[in-house]
């Protein structure tokens, strides 16, 4: 289930590559913990748990220049329409993965869905996600070059987030990611971009880092938060 | 093991909206099979399908190249779309009896 679950994601970047959509977006979500192993190659590190749904973050104003329909660009490989939340939130979903397309919040909280008239979807608005966008790696995936959020930025976002979580497994989850990518990135000697990153936060969003960052008694990552 | 639950649950709403999903499209796709008959070298078109428990032709006449395709196409992607919803079918039984773990069936 594994292999193929893998295969298919590699399908539909191959798509979204070759449509001319790849290159505008970032990879975020869990995924990212699994595409992150080429980057610690040689260190300590393994991906957490991962769910099966696949995000892609669209930097606003989007540099898209193509208008494609994604639904129909993978219909072919099972993939249907799904709507989720109350307002209709529009997924791709297989029973092996679900694509999502999220955006930064910006302003006062709606649940209202963001249109992507260029790719015949919508995407959901969560707030802090432009720091994701900060600072971008790429990674080389089966040929494929896919930009993903720098480890450092993706680490500090699911601190930063985690207490916004209303079921506290899932705070725990990110916490756990946010803490394997901190120790790799200790272990890697890159410790400092963590570092820079989080000084160069709003206090308020420092504080609520350092809070999520209680429990934690690796004193090597510790110190990238104080 | 908190965690790993919460990965199921949300795995296991996941699959229940996603059955919803393969059951609506399949709804939408048009019904039946279409076949070919050949009499007296002409080739003639007919719509396969059941209703009420009867298996009923119904007659299409000569039917373009294109109109052929798309019912190809339906077809498979019927085909397709149940593989799918057993899938998602199994992925909900699975994710149900982990949930309930030593719990009574």
């Amino acid at each position: 289930m594994e292999k193929s679950q893998y295969d298919l994601c590699i399908e539909v970047l191959r798509r979204m590559d070759q449509a001319g959509v790849l290159k505008h977006v970032v990879l975020v979500g869990s995924w990212c913990t699994l595409f992150y192993r080429s980057y610690f190659a040689g260190k300590k590190y393994a991906p957490v748990l991962k769910t099966r749904d696949i995000d892609f973050f669209v930097p606003q104003p989007s540099k898209i220049n193509v208008q494609i329909d994604l639904a129909e660009l993978l219909k072919d490989l099972g993939f249907v329409v799904g709507f989720t939340g109350s307002q209709g939130y529009i997924r791709l979903e297989h029973p092996q993965l679900i694509v999502e397309f999220l955006v930064a919040e910006k302003g006062r909280p709606s649940d209202k869905p963001y249109p992507l008239p260029k790719l015949g979807v919508n995407a959901q608005p969560l707030r802090f996600l432009e720091l994701l966008a900060r600072d971008t790696i790429t990674a080389k995936i089966e040929n494929l070059s896919v930009t993903l959020p720098h480890p450092a930025n993706f680490a500090i976002h699911k601190l930063l987030i985690l207490q916004r979580r209303p079921k506290p497994e899932k705070a725990q989850k990110d916490r756990d990611a946010a803490v394997r990518i901190l120790e790799a990135l200790t272990v890697k000697g890159e410790q400092d971009s963590a570092r820079k990153l989080f000084r160069s936060l709003p206090l308020r969003w420092q504080t609520r880092i350092q809070k999520a960052m209680q429990d934690v008694n690796n004193k090597d990552v510790l110190s990238i938060v104080q | 093991m908190k965690v790993l639950k919460g990965v199921l649950r949300e795995e296991l709403g996941n699959s229940l909206r996603m059955k919803k999903s393969y059951e609506r499209e399949l709804a939408r796709l048009p019904k039946g099979s279409l076949i070919t008959k050949k009499i007296k070298g002409h080739q003639y078109h007919y719509l396969v399908l059941r209703e009420r428990g009867k298996v009923r032709f119904l007659y299409k006449g000569k039917l373009s190249e294109q109109d052929v395709k798309k019912y190809k196409q339906v077809k498979e992607y019927r085909a397709k779309y149940r593989k799918l919803l057993s899938e998602v079918k199994k992925q909900i039984r699975f994710l149900r009896s982990t949930l309930r773990g030593k719990e009574p069936v």
